[in-house]
């Protein structure tokens, strides 16, 4: 780096300066055009397909030739608007929104109470072992969510056979299988602050006469709350997001919302999928702009996902 | 005090514990069996599951498949997404939090979602087939839907916005100052984002690309969704084999050549790249 500096110096003191000044500002320009490229393709893949679900829920049925041709309900830019999908979302799909919605509240609840207890501990105990006891609340960052899913089934089917309580397609079966994916994104947001906290504050309080559980709730607590709100979020998403796992612990009638969307769009597809589709992705925005205003966004990136 | 902060662990350190030994357990003790139709399982261990996999050349080319487009899924995802995350990280204006949130938020979108858009966009009467028509640059509808490319298009979709982040994150630990003094010795723009940025960046890079590879190798739906069938990976493979063949025993079979063949590659790397890097040390 250095020895290619020093030529470039060189050969800059050496050129004859206008062309030189052209040539660079010529550079310039075509580097930032093909950054501002780069970032729009990259943004555009990456936004592009919500913007399509939701511009072709609102797509009227095509004709084509006397009959509705399945795929061609589904057009983006749509040719006529209608609101027609948003009033035949069927049944299965509003009840596994609902299942959805309740398991993630219940996960995301769960991952706190398991999450921020281990957090505090990883962060704050040493002791002989730590990083296997880390590495351990991490690993269901590193398996495969189709093997949870699989394990946890074969899990169950052996309790079953031994007690004849098959809890597979069950609330509480799908349940256990959430908050085993979500607790690691909890750990991982309240670690990130607890790393960064200043201990003085706490020793603070205690010299002032604070008790320790006094201390804890005002003056530890509110400090993680940001980790914790930023943690349940991710909870929240993964539990709701998650399709391997449900689709194993689910059963028929008994699916989660994107399970319900994946056999969707596998099989029967209707268009209210689109508009069921679309009523989630605002539903998510509205609860990222809550969480944000509530800790702020700088707090939420810089959990960076919990991982 | 110190005491009381171990104990706090206790009791997730149990559930955890018990959740995964005993499910992990469970399902690789699954797999020594065999699948005697209906979901029922042989009364014998035998290792026969594994010996179909490792002799039969579906399976094997099944793991190839994985693995292939999870390279190159997480190469692409590595290449795409790096000036993206270094851009960010040296904007000085607010936009550099409104692109940020924009990523955070198409990550919260349920990748099924995400995929349902990709495939309306790509399907073969849709957006972009319509609009490369009409460009005149292809004759025939070009699908990607149910061949490799779409699984490698599913997959890098699966994890630019993850990636991004993460190398955002590898960015901003690197000072602008070491950057600037690059740039007063007269390096070029591009001289210091490959002299200086790079070469700074590469251990991050390599572990993010493990990452990728890994989220790549396990992922299913986008798998299984852009495949159609057609292109099976491994996480669909186990999938089908459990929920549609019902044959459990070789689904946890699948389940653990997948978990140990991600295992073993990510251990490999990282011992190589310890010796390439202890061997570079050397030289220099």
């Amino acid at each position: 780096m250095m020895r290619s500096g020093a030529q470039a110096v060189l050969t800059a003191t050496t050129a004859v300066p206008r062309p030189r000044w052209r040539r660079m500002r010529l550079g310039t320009l075509a580097g930032a055009a093909l950054t501002i490229a780069w970032m729009a393709g990259v943004y555009l893949y990456m936004l592009m397909p919500l913007v399509v679900v939701a511009g072709a829920s609102f797509s009227g049925a095509a004709k084509k030739e006397g009959f509705y041709v399945a795929h061609s309900y589904v057009q983006f830019p749509p040719e006529h608007l209608t609101l027609a999908w948003y009033g035949a979302i069927p049944a299965a799909q509003l009840e596994a929104l609902l299942l959805s919605f309740g398991i993630a509240l219940g996960a995301s609840f769960l991952a706190c109470v398991m999450g921020v207890p281990a957090a505090l501990g990883l962060v704050r105990a040493s002791f002989p072992g730590k990083a296997i006891v880390s590495s351990l609340f991490r690993a269901p960052l590193q398996i495969p969510a189709v093997v949870s899913g699989i394990a946890f089934l074969q899990l169950y089917y052996a309790v079953g056979d031994l007690t004849d309580l098959y809890i597979n397609g069950t609330f509480i079966g799908l349940m256990i299988g959430h908050v085993f994916l979500a607790t690691p994104f909890v750990i991982g947001t309240v670690s990130s602050i607890l790393q960064r906290f200043n201990l003085r504050l706490e020793e603070a309080a205690l010299t002032l006469g604070a008790s320790r559980w006094g201390t804890f709730r005002q003056v530890t607590l509110p400090v993680i709350m940001p980790g914790v709100y930023a943690g349940a979020l991710y909870a929240f998403m993964v539990s709701f997001g998650d399709v391997p796992v449900s689709m194993f612990l689910g059963g028929s009638g008994f699916n989660t919302y994107p399970v319900e969307l994946f056999y969707s769009m596998e099989g029967d597809f209707s268009p209210s999928s689109l508009a069921s589709a679309t009523v989630v992705m605002v539903f998510s925005l509205v609860m990222l702009l809550a969480v944000q205003r509530i800790i702020g966004l700088d707090n939420l990136l810089r959990s960076k996902g919990g991982r | 005090m110190k005491a009381r902060w171990g104990l706090m662990l206790l009791g997730p350190f149990l559930v955890s514990f018990v959740l995964l030994t005993s499910s992990q357990y469970m399902f690789l003790h699954g797999s020594f069996f065999a699948d005697i139709g209906y979901g029922r399982l042989g009364a014998d261990l035998t290792a026969g599951n594994y010996l179909r996999f490792f002799s039969d050349p579906f399976y094997l080319q099944v793991l190839n498949i994985t693995i292939l487009a999870s390279a190159l899924a997480a190469a692409f995802t590595i290449v795409a997404g790096f000036p993206v995350a270094y851009v960010i990280a040296r904007m000085r204006s607010r936009w550099s939090m409104v692109l940020l949130a924009m990523i955070v938020l198409s990550s919260f979108i349920t990748i099924v979602i995400k995929i349902f858009g990709l495939i309306i966009i790509f399907q073969a009467d849709g957006s972009l087939n319509r609009f490369l028509l009409w460009l005149g640059v292809v004759q025939q509808p070009v699908t990607i839907i149910g061949n490799m490319v779409g699984v490698v298009v599913g997959l890098t979709y699966f994890t630019l916005g993850f990636s991004v982040l993460l190398m955002y994150g590898i960015v901003q630990t690197i000072p602008r100052s070491l950057e600037e003094a690059g740039q007063i010795h007269g390096a070029s723009r591009i001289g210091v984002f490959r002299q200086v940025v790079l070469p700074l960046c590469l251990p991050g890079i390599t572990i993010g690309f493990l990452m990728v590879f890994n989220l790549c190798m396990g992922a299913f739906t986008s798998a299984a969704l852009l495949g159609g069938g057609r292109v099976l990976t491994l996480p669909v493979m186990i999938q089908r084999t459990v929920l549609m063949e019902v044959k459990y025993a070789m689904g946890a079979s699948l389940a653990a050549v997948l978990l140990v063949s991600v295992l073993t590659i990510n251990l490999v790397s990282l011992v190589i790249l310890r010796r390439f890097r202890a061997a570079r040390l050397v030289i220099a």
